[in-house]
């Protein structure tokens, strides 16, 4: 391999590795925004990431909606779906004092529905892709190409989490979900309903879901399979810390550049483990995470 | 009176002799003198129907015709049919229930790979034979079992082999560029494609295996574009395949890429995911059947599909793609029945498989079992798609793997 070619293999595989890495750390966002306040790994969540694609791709090609129309709907309808899921079933398992076992299990019960609902629509296992609204002509950039799709991906990704930034830090919802994520028990004494604050953190986890699945399916494609990208999301999330939201877009953009680096310097056939091995080699050197914060010793 | 009582002894012994054979065939399961009992499995419902069902219906069509021709030796085909949805539990509880239940002469069932090598160790148990519709079935195939015949469509191990002869013998290729999957499929067809490179002097082989689950095709792409081949083989499933072709047009990579059978169920659908037909300047793509889909060559099989089922035929989606590879199985079943002669047994039917050779005039190549191999086909034929029209290379190019013990 020649200088040149490990130059190449540098600037593409970095900015093709933001570009999905951007991805997986909306995903991560999600998955981190539900474990803060319901202490519940959500493994439904690539599910919920894949119904999205599968709404907005129903509205598009059986019912011939137009683009906005349809992820607008798709947005909605996932938003609903995850805050009813967490009405209806976790707060009753919370209600009936169920232990963490029964919540995850409750969540991928429910991966499993809504896989089974996307293969009743008809479409198929066919891999399918969603109109992309951006052209998809290519941009070099340096020496690297990606696509203006490319572009308005990382770009719309970015934007999103600058967002759910400024929500966090500078709108009263924000800031009571935050207060649940530190304090369940103290947000209830001081007036937060819990129950409907976590509502609209799985609402919003199913917002950020339907927004990354209308970003990146042009690109990699759908079938009811796809929901497989959230295991990358978790990747991110652990090498962020599981409890912190810059970590999981962090963590996303490292998982992205790992993955291609990994794939273009060791193998193509390591690009698979490669989000682990990035997760064992941050946890040896940082065990709570890039950005955990300080290891606590808890009485039992 | 002794002379009378040897005289009977030797009528009824005489008698005896003339009605042993056919006693012997009816103590076989599912034969009487009137009928043969074919046990019949595919996923007819569920996700992968497009596997089977009308592959199925392809099979029967052909034993209707030789029913309405008067049958084998005076003998009907009777079909019993079963749903396997694609999967090994339910396709072993069909294989099970066709052999134990409804005491069938033969298997003729298997459209999915994975599924009808769960089968194996039952139906070599049961010592009855299973001849597999178009699963390639190479896991249930290698070793030969006597038992097991398969590969109707093309054998895995005999896609990438057939590729590569393509490749160098048609496109003149020294370098190929090669990605496969990194699952047992991947792995066949990458053995018979680095067979088929060692018969080429001056030919060399760069292979990129990525998981089925890949997102991001860059990698492996940008090094077989820096490996600078002369044509890209694509033996991956539909899903890495459209990204590739996609990433391919991006970042400018402008040399042959073929396709192999494994991504081309729905070409159109291809075409829209990748986004732009101008990606498919320079693509070829595998067929395993004799000619394009829908040229004069095979109109007989699409003519016959209309009389056997015309409502089926007047739904939109109907036939399936696959339906055509429904009849060489078929075929084989009836050759290997007429081969077994009048009083035919299990014994008899394996024995004429393990020889069989004939021209389907469906396929790419002929339909041919040896001792040592049991997969039927290993010749595809490839088309210029250009992502609208189809033009078919002359020839067929056929894989020269063989299973080693």
């Amino acid at each position: 391999m020649s200088i040149s070619d490990i130059w190449l293999f540098i600037q593409q595989g970095v900015l093709s590795g933001l570009v999905t890495g951007s991805v997986y750390a909306l995903l991560a966002v999600a998955i981190v925004m539900v474990f803060k306040t319901t202490d519940v790994p959500n493994f439904s969540q690539g599910e919920i990431f894949m119904s999205a694609g599968y709404v907005a791709l129903f509205l598009l090609v059986v019912w011939n909606w137009p683009y906005w129309a349809a992820a607008l709907l798709a947005i909605v309808v996932t938003a609903l779906l995850a805050a009813l899921f967490q009405h209806v079933v976790m707060q009753r398992v919370t209600a009936s004092r169920g232990a963490g076992v029964q919540m995850v299990i409750a969540t991928l019960g429910f991966a499993y529905v809504l896989k089974g609902l996307v293969r009743k629509t008809g479409l198929g296992d066919t891999p399918r892709s969603l109109p992309s609204l951006v052209p998809q002509d290519p941009i070099t950039i340096g020496q690297a190409v990606l696509t203006l799709l490319d572009l308005a991906i990382l770009g719309a990704a970015v934007v999103v989490m600058l967002l759910l930034w400024l929500m966090f830090t500078h709108t009263r919802t924000g800031q009571a979900m935050r207060a649940v994520g530190m304090n369940s028990r103290g947000a209830q004494i001081v007036g937060i309903q819990l129950s409907s604050i976590r509502m609209q953190v799985w609402a919003l986890a199913g917002v950020v879901s339907a927004i990354s699945a209308l970003l990146i399916t042009p690109k990699i494609l759908i079938t009811p399979d796809i929901g497989h990208l959230a295991i990358l999301a978790f990747a991110a999330a652990i090498i962020g810390g599981f409890s912190s939201l810059p970590g999981a877009v962090v963590g996303g953009f490292i998982i992205g550049i790992v993955e291609n680096l990994v794939g273009l310097f060791i193998s193509s056939n390591a690009i698979v483990v490669a989000p682990f091995m990035a997760i064992m080699v941050v946890l040896l050197a940082r065990p709570q995470g890039l950005f955990g914060g300080k290891l606590q010793v808890k009485k039992v | 009176m002794k002379k009378k009582t040897k005289l009977s002894s030797l009528a009824l012994i005489a008698s005896l002799h003339l009605l042993l054979p056919s006693a012997q065939a009816q103590s076989e399961p599912g034969i009487t003198d009137k009928v043969i009992k074919i046990g019949m499995f595919s996923p007819m419902s569920g996700p992968a129907m497009a596997y089977g069902f009308d592959v199925i219906n392809g099979a029967r069509m052909w034993y209707d015709k030789i029913n309405r021709e008067g049958g084998i030796y005076g003998r009907k085909i009777e079909v019993v049919l079963e749903d396997d949805r694609c999967n090994a539990n339910d396709l072993v509880a069909a294989v099970k229930k066709l052999t134990e239940q409804d005491h069938v002469f033969l298997l003729n069932g298997g459209s999915c790979s994975v599924a009808v090598m769960g089968a194996r160790e039952y139906v070599e148990r049961a010592r009855i034979p299973l001849l597999m519709l178009n699963a390639s079935g190479d896991g249930a195939l290698y070793p030969p079992s006597p038992y097991l015949y398969g590969a109707f469509s093309i054998s895995q191990h005999a896609v990438g082999g057939s590729m590569v002869q393509f490749a160098a013998e048609h496109l003149k290729a020294k370098k190929i560029g090669y990605i496969n999957n990194d699952d047992a499929y991947g792995e066949w067809n990458l053995e018979s494609a680095k067979a088929q490179v060692k018969r080429f002097s001056g030919v060399d082989i760069q292979v990129q295996s990525v998981s089925p689950n890949i997102t991001d095709v860059t990698a492996p792409l940008l090094k077989i574009k820096a490996a600078n081949p002369d044509v890209l083989l694509l033996t991956a499933y539909a899903r890495p395949v459209g990204l590739i072709v996609k990433r391919a047009f991006e970042l400018g990579f402008n040399k042959p890429i073929v396709l192999a059978i494994n991504s081309t169920a729905d070409l159109k659908q291809l075409v829209d995911n990748v986004g732009n037909k101008d990606a498919f300047k320079n693509v070829y793509i595998q067929e395993v059947l004799a000619d394009v889909p829908g040229a004069p060559k095979l109109q007989w099989i699409y003519d016959m599909y209309k009389a056997a089922y015309p409502e089926l035929a007047a739904k939109s989606g109907h036939p399936q793609p696959y339906m055509p590879q429904g009849l060489p199985s078929a075929m084989a079943v009836v050759n290997a029945l007429k081969a077994a002669g009048p009083q035919p047994t299990r014994a008899k039917v394996i024995e004429a498989l393990a020889t069989m050779k004939f021209d389907s005039g469906v396929m790419a190549g002929p339909i041919e079992f040896s001792k040592q191999d049991h997969a039927a086909q290993k010749s595809a034929i490839y088309i210029k798609y250009d992502g609208t029209t189809m033009t078919r290379v002359p020839g067929s190019f056929k894989s020269s793997w063989t299973y080693q013990p």
